[in-house]
């Protein structure tokens, strides 16, 4: 695969303050940087699980690059103690909060029997690896016996990844503007180009 | 304002079953004759509640063509919708986060082998239901479309023709507007062509035509119900072009998508219909003989009533049966959530060289039903192919699922975002018998079962569905496509309610109208007899018109027998 294309910072920052984004656009996407940017106290989870909660999103999406990271499992949290859903589940899976619960203390089983410590202490491998075996239903405990692991590891990593690529930054990582649409797109065919699109900074 | 009086006792419904026994004693029955007629204290005096003509319980594809109908015909009409009403100018953001409020997000559970996702993969609540989310792809179906079971042996014929809904499809294309091709490449000629000129094919659109040419593969802009130029619509006024935004799934902020709330229900409001949103309606009245007197509704937290002579049932092909089993009505055939469908809806992505920024341009530009009928077929029935733009966060949503990417491959993957393309299929699917919604023991807020669907692939389908992935990795290929991939996944929600010619083995008869109920109608995607290989919100809307003349012809023979 070639290496992957960079966008130059504070694209989006720069769009959403310009008139090419609506109000109730901006209104939205100031609102998700601030909320980011706020500290968080879990609301849903217990301080230990809600660590290893981050640990866990941590490896989904890791952000070496980031000074700040963007943090997912606040948004997890918040979503958990509100009750909300996606409007649909898994029938093979309990519900949501129940999942979690489940499904973490498993990671946690899974972490104590393959390299006997807490996910939160082992190496980034490990904890891939650990991972890796809840995806691929070779992860061993009590918690898969009653838990469908690969259901529950897609579950996770649909919500992680659709709360990380919410977020503005994540957006401009990929060269996403759809946001700044006003007042309407006219280069839409290939290798097209509207002024106020960013080129790739090619690595 | 919606209906004013409390919750009262004394009309019949399920859960308080009361039908009066046939009385088989005789002389208990002479007395009874002689008598004088019941004491008004064994019905507590109702108090006086508000009655309609007819009352329509959504405002999709299925509730909105048919409340204008009404309307237009001089009747006293309520639509109830579930969601809220939106002011899609003003509060529609061009962000999938902010527009989740778009979505039925009450949760279903999903079972089967190949479990069929809901929320925001065919789902829609507010004012306009699930059309505020569709994608505006507006083929029609073809003829042998409704004649599978003649054509193939399985599945099922439809009980009316395409000659029954072409006259209705040309009406909602010069209606709503739809941007097409004239003369279109597939199917039966036509009465005219479309009032608009196609819109404008985007990145993954080009890719596609380019490389079916290569391969001779027929293409064609799509028909899509978004307006390639500013458009008078008759009874509202003017709506403005698609600005290619992209956006179609999660909300037009234009105007320029023929949803619903910007065409057919300002049109039932200019003929004094009444749409009264944020009322959920949780039960069917019912009188002694079985006919619908009203329905019981919840808003803002109470309990409200409105009394009607003919109920349209259209809130989709979940909730239509979810409120059919609730309520205990219209079952006796035993088909109401069975011979549940979704179109094999596969995807494949590809990586380009060339920048495509598959977020702009209308979703599905450009269309071939060369695959209608695959010469080479081992399978019933056919599909549809088309180029697809896709909004990131769903995107990567279906990276994870699809592909099972997380860690750094998931975020290096996700940085090509603006070369990917893809095309995808929508295909028929045969009823299955383990195919079904049922009411789950499980409760949402509101205390009522939550609804399960159970949805398996079978043969047809994954048939179906390896002959167009192999298609379209051919066609990814000579694009010049790598790191192709598929995705499987259905799409739409159909059945449940099916249509036919017998009581035995049909919820609803040719007209919509509900088998043992004479005054409950049922129009949306659930009385589909089979999926069609085409997207389904035209001929819902087709049916929803066809429904309504049905309708006002039987009043008009009511009202000439009155007279005479």
């Amino acid at each position: 695969m070639p290496a992957a294309p960079h966008h130059p910072e504070n694209t989006v920052r720069a769009l959403i303050e310009s008139p090419h984004v609506s109000a109730a656009t901006r209104a939205a996407l100031l609102d998700r940087l601030e909320t980011a940017a706020q500290p968080y106290t879990p609301q849903f989870f217990d301080a230990d699980t809600f660590a290893l909660l981050q640990a866990v999103c941590a490896r989904l999406l890791p952000q070496p690059e980031r000074a700040a990271p963007i943090e997912v499992a606040p948004r997890i949290d918040e979503r958990l103690a509100a009750g909300l859903s996606d409007g649909w589940r898994y029938d093979v899976l309990p519900p949501d909060r129940e999942a979690y619960r489940l499904g973490l203390g498993g990671i946690q089983q899974e972490a104590q029997a393959q390299f006997g410590q807490p996910f939160a202490q082992l190496a980034p491998e490990q904890q891939d690896e650990t991972l890796r075996r809840v995806q691929q239903a070779t992860a061993a405990g009590a918690a898969w016996q009653t838990l469908d692991g690969p259901r529950f590891f897609e579950e996770l990593l649909a919500e992680a990844t659709a709360l990380y690529y919410q977020h503005p930054l994540a957006q401009e990582e990929i060269g996403y503007v759809g946001m700044a649409d006003l007042p309407a797109w006219t280069r839409i065919g290939l290798d097209e180009r509207e002024d106020r699109e960013p080129q790739p900074i090619q690595p | 304002m919606p209906g004013e009086e409390s919750l009262e006792e004394g009309v019949l419904n399920p859960s308080k079953p009361t039908v009066e026994p046939d009385i088989q004693d005789p002389l208990l029955r002479q007395l009874l004759q002689t008598s004088p007629p019941p004491q008004p204290q064994q019905q507590p005096v109702p108090t006086p509640r508000a009655e309609v003509d007819c009352i329509v319980i959504g405002t999709g594809a299925g509730g909105a063509p048919l409340l204008a109908r009404l309307a237009m015909a001089g009747l006293k009409v309520v639509a109830l919708e579930a969601g809220p009403r939106h002011d899609a100018r003003r509060d529609f953001a061009t962000d999938e986060k902010a527009q989740e409020f778009l979505f039925w997000n009450d949760e279903r559970l999903s079972a089967g082998r190949t479990p069929t996702s809901f929320g925001n993969n065919n789902s829609g609540t507010g004012v306009g239901g699930s059309t505020l989310h569709y994608t505006a792809y507006t083929p029609r179906a073809q003829p042998d479309d409704l004649r599978l079971r003649t054509e193939f042996g399985v599945g099922e014929d439809w009980p009316l023709s395409y000659d029954d809904l072409a006259p209705y499809y040309d009406e909602l294309e010069h209606f709503l507007g739809i941007s097409g091709p004239s003369p279109y490449p597939w199917g039966p000629a036509r009465r005219r062509g479309y009032p608009l000129a196609p819109l404008p094919l985007n990145g993954a659109a080009q890719l596609m035509q380019r490389a079916c040419e290569q391969l001779g593969i027929r293409t064609s802009p799509a028909a899509n119900a978004a307006l390639s130029a500013r458009y008078y619509q008759e009874g509202i006024g003017w709506r403005e072009a698609c600005t290619n935004r992209g956006f179609c799934q999660a909300g037009c902020s234009v105007g320029a998508k023929a949803s619903m709330d910007v065409t057919f229900l300002p049109l039932a409001e200019a003929h004094g219909a009444e749409i009264w949103p944020n009322c959920f309606v949780t039960e069917i009245e019912r009188d002694a003989q079985g006919a619908i007197t009203g329905v019981v509704y919840e808003t803002d937290g109470q309990q409200q009533r409105l009394g009607c002579r003919t109920l349209f049932l259209c809130a989709g092909a979940v909730e239509t049966p979810r409120l059919l089993l609730l309520n205990e009505l219209a079952l006796s055939s035993g088909q109401v959530g069975r011979n549940f469908m979704a179109h094999p809806g596969i995807q494949v992505w590809g990586t380009f060289d060339e920048m495509v920024r598959p977020y702009k341009g209308i979703p599905g530009a450009l269309i071939s039903e060369d695959t209608h009928r695959p010469t080479d077929a081992d399978f019933a029935g056919g599909y549809l192919l088309q180029s697809i733009g896709v909004m990131p966060v769903t995107f990567a949503s279906q990276v994870a699922r699809g592909r099972g990417l997380w860690g750094q491959p998931l975020r290096d993957y996700m940085r090509q975002y603006n070369h990917i393309a893809g095309i995808n299929i929508l295909g028929d699917c045969l009823p299955h018998a383990d195919n079904y919604l049922e009411l789950a023991d499980e409760k949402d807020a509101r205390g009522l079962p939550k609804p399960r669907v159970h949805f398996s692939f079978h043969d047809n389908e994954e048939r179906m569905t390896a002959h167009a992935e192999k298609l379209m990795r051919r066609i990814w290929d000579a694009a010049g496509a790598r790191d192709i991939w598929a995705f499987p996944r259905s799409a739409h929600v159909i059945g449940t309610c099916r249509m036919g010619l017998s009581g035995d083995y049909a919820v609803v008869d040719t007209d919509g109208r509900a088998f043992g109920v004479p005054n409950l109608y049922i129009c949306d995607n659930s009385v589909f007899p089979s999926a069609l290989s085409v997207n389904p919100a035209l001929t819902i809307m087709a049916l929803s018109l066809r429904t309504a003349d049905r309708f006002l012809e039987t009043q008009k023979r009511l009202d000439t027998k009155t007279k005479s």
